[in-house]
């Protein structure tokens, strides 16, 4: 499973140009506060089974059993970490960056512990890093507006964020929950990634992921008529 | 001597003023003296002249020398085409005075700050502008000078002869300007995440400096870190230093160390012992030190770089000199007094989260009031944190217990890490920035405001 996954993103970045990006004073845009649902044990429930089935634990720890030692605690051996390049394919070609899964349990200075649940939630969202993005609600998509920062620094792959940020709001905050508040903190201080020094923007632009949200149903390459289904 | 050797002017404006009070070496007397800030062209490389901002026409500004107890008056004047302020970093000033960007002084406007240095303040300070977000740049172009605040009761020799070593870095365009890229350029979105680095590292505005010392000889050195995000790991071959004193003046005994890492804004006093024989030489270096996280560190971070040259004179060695054991009492603040324990997180560009917001108080605390601040850095970065108006001390780092006890202002976070802080807001309230001091990290708002009161 994971040397699959490593494969697909060496093609995807196959090539990458480095270009540059860094922070920058994001816009102090005030918008309106959309808080985090009030915790109750229904939705942290809810985000474990959102957990569970988005495999996050196949990279982060734990493989599927939240009765796993290391479950969400982030890189423990050497052969939880990527590589991001060509070197997936071909050793010893450049670029090469080594990533590493995070610590996702709740622990202050080696997890989430200290960021908030809107954080999180603009991760899976924008794939924006919480470290690296202010505790704000983001209103746009571009780069330097609604909150949006105008040096977005995202998640390093093989973070499937692209994909996930289409999961509705609810269940977002639900992960968010669940990880915040049901799960165990594990002390486990993970070697930060690796990556190229604009943070992999030029790979998530919106020509090589699509927009969010995604282009309505049918786009070009989509339809339904119900004549076409077949009679059962 | 060596400060005048070096290239350091001292502006040394005093008017003494009529009173029979104070201790009979040092009576409190007025300084009165005039600092404007102004561009100008300067030769800072060999071969080409710079445009700069400049204190009174040179880089570094003048070194300031004060005494405990003295009353100053700085009259600035802003001649600069923006606005920019003077901040006294690490002098306990009200804070009214304390130049930051609460009282930004307009381009052509003037200001003068007047404040009394305390009793026990003796130690190694700087100034600098504090304007909001244009911090960086005026550092860069040139606004930045030593503070020597003198005590009557100085344990030290005075027979030992001392310099101020006021470290910088810059980088330069062939033409001589300075390199200031566009926010959004590459370059300048490096700038942004490492804090801008210049390849080109200045002791007291001079590239590769020699200081002259005899052997057997004892010398009080003050190392202040005046550059924008570099920190130095200083070490000088084959020696160690005796350190006597940081941010906030000596400590209470001589500590024997073998380098001193001096991240932005924080001072060291050390006395350097000629342990060579006459003729020779040896360098003052820096030595490689990984502040960075991997997606900006620079190629060469692991290289060392020479700083200055010490050169032996042909003289006989002279006698060894006696250097007290203690140097001064270092009263405790007492954890148990702490009212209140504070978390201050750091993240890139981010204090717990946040952009700085002038109108906002991140923090209220009470005027006399002792409390613990927890800065943990969530990044892999460091971050040193700077706290106006107020000295504090180190608990501890990363739960290790400081060694020994020492006046702060500035304290490196190293990446992943944490540093306990305890601190007493015994006087003048007011409202007070903390902050990153690596200058890009300031100007993009990590920064919060305290207010005392």
């Amino acid at each position: 499973m994971r040397r699959a996954t490593k494969t697909s993103v060496c093609l995807i970045l196959f090539g990458c140009a480095l270009v540059v990006a860094g922070f920058a004073r994001s816009a102090a845009q005030t918008t309106a506060e959309s808080a985090a649902p009030p915790v109750t044990e229904p939705l942290v429930q809810r985000g474990r089974l959102l957990v569970l089935t988005h495999a996050c634990s196949e990279c982060h720890g734990g493989n599927d059993n939240p009765a796993a030692d290391g479950w969400l605690a982030g890189v423990r051996s050497p052969d939880m970490e990527f590589k991001i390049g060509p070197c997936a394919v071909t050793p010893g070609a450049t670029p090469c960056f080594t990533t590493r899964p995070r610590n996702l349990t709740p622990d202050n200075m080696t997890g989430l512990g200290r960021f908030s649940e809107r954080q999180i939630f603009n991760a899976l969202r924008y794939g924006l890093r919480p470290e690296d993005t202010a505790d704000v609600t983001i209103t746009s998509n571009t780069p330097g507006q609604g909150n949006f920062p105008a040096n977005p620094k995202y998640l390093a792959p093989p973070m499937p964020w692209p994909s996930w940020r289409h999961m509705p709001d609810a269940d977002l905050w639900a992960i968010a929950a669940y990880l915040k508040y049901g799960v165990k903190p594990v002390h486990n201080r993970v070697e930060d990634s690796e990556g190229p020094p604009d943070f992999w923007a030029s790979e998530y632009t919106v020509e090589k992921i699509g927009p969010y949200p995604a282009t309505p149903f049918p786009s070009g390459r989509e339809g339904f008529t119900r004549a076409s289904v077949p009679t059962r | 001597m060596s400060v005048r050797r070096l290239g350091v002017s001292t502006l040394f404006v005093a008017v003494w003023t009529a009173s029979s009070f104070g201790q009979p070496t040092a009576p409190p007397r007025t300084v009165e003296l005039t600092l404007t800030a102004a561009a100008t062209h300067l030769s800072l490389v060999p071969g080409v002249t710079t445009e700069v901002y400049a204190y009174n026409g040179t880089v570094p500004g003048p070194t300031l020398e004060f005494r405990e107890g003295d009353r100053v008056i700085v009259h600035f004047r802003n001649n600069l085409p923006q606005p920019s302020t003077i901040h006294w970093h690490g002098l306990h000033v009200p804070a009214a005075m304390d130049g930051s960007p609460f009282n930004a002084i307009a381009p052509g406007g003037h200001y003068d700050y007047v404040f009394t240095i305390p009793r026990g303040a003796a130690g190694t300070y700087w100034y600098h502008p504090h304007p909001d977000q244009i911090t960086g740049l005026q550092v860069a172009k040139g606004l930045y000078g030593a503070i020597v605040v003198r005590a009557p009761d100085d344990p030290l020799p005075a027979s030992l002869p001392e310099s101020v070593l006021l470290l910088s870095d810059n980088r330069f365009l062939p033409d001589g300007s300075i390199d200031i890229p566009p926010p959004d350029s590459p370059q300048g979105r490096v700038d942004f995440e490492n804090g801008r680095e210049g390849d080109v590292l200045f002791v007291n505005g001079r590239i590769l400096p020699t200081l002259a010392i005899r052997s057997g000889e004892v010398q009080r050195w003050r190392f202040i870190n005046a550059s924008g995000a570099r920190v130095y790991r200083l070490a000088l071959a084959g020696q160690t230093f005796l350190q006597v004193g940081s941010d906030g003046g000596l400590f209470e005994h001589p500590v024997e160390v073998k380098e001193i890492l001096l991240a932005v804004g924080e001072r060291a006093e050390v006395l350097v012992r000629g342990t060579g024989p006459p003729g020779s030489r040896a360098v003052l270096q820096t030595l490689p030190y990984d502040r960075y996280i991997p997606q900006t560190r620079p190629a060469d971070w692991n290289e060392a770089h020479d700083l200055l040259t010490l050169q032996y004179t042909d003289e006989p060695a002279v006698a060894p000199i006696a250097l007290p054991a203690e140097l001064r009492a270092v009263p405790a603040l007492d954890p148990s007094k702490a009212t209140t324990t504070r978390v201050v997180t750091l993240s890139q560009g981010f204090l717990n989260g946040k952009v700085m917001d002038m109108s906002r108080v991140d923090v209220s605390a009470s005027l006399g009031a002792t409390e613990i601040w927890e800065i943990e850095n969530l990044v892999g970065l460091d971050h040193p944190f700077h706290m106006h108006g107020f000295q504090f001390q180190v608990l501890d780092r990363d739960g290790v217990p400081e060694p020994y006890r020492a006046w702060k202002d500035t304290v490196n976070v190293p990446k992943h890490e944490s540093v306990r802080i305890i601190v007493r807001y015994d006087d003048f309230p007011g409202k007070w920035m903390y902050h990153c001091h690596i200058l890009a990290h300031e100007d993009a708002g990590m920064m919060g405001v305290l207010e005392v009161k």
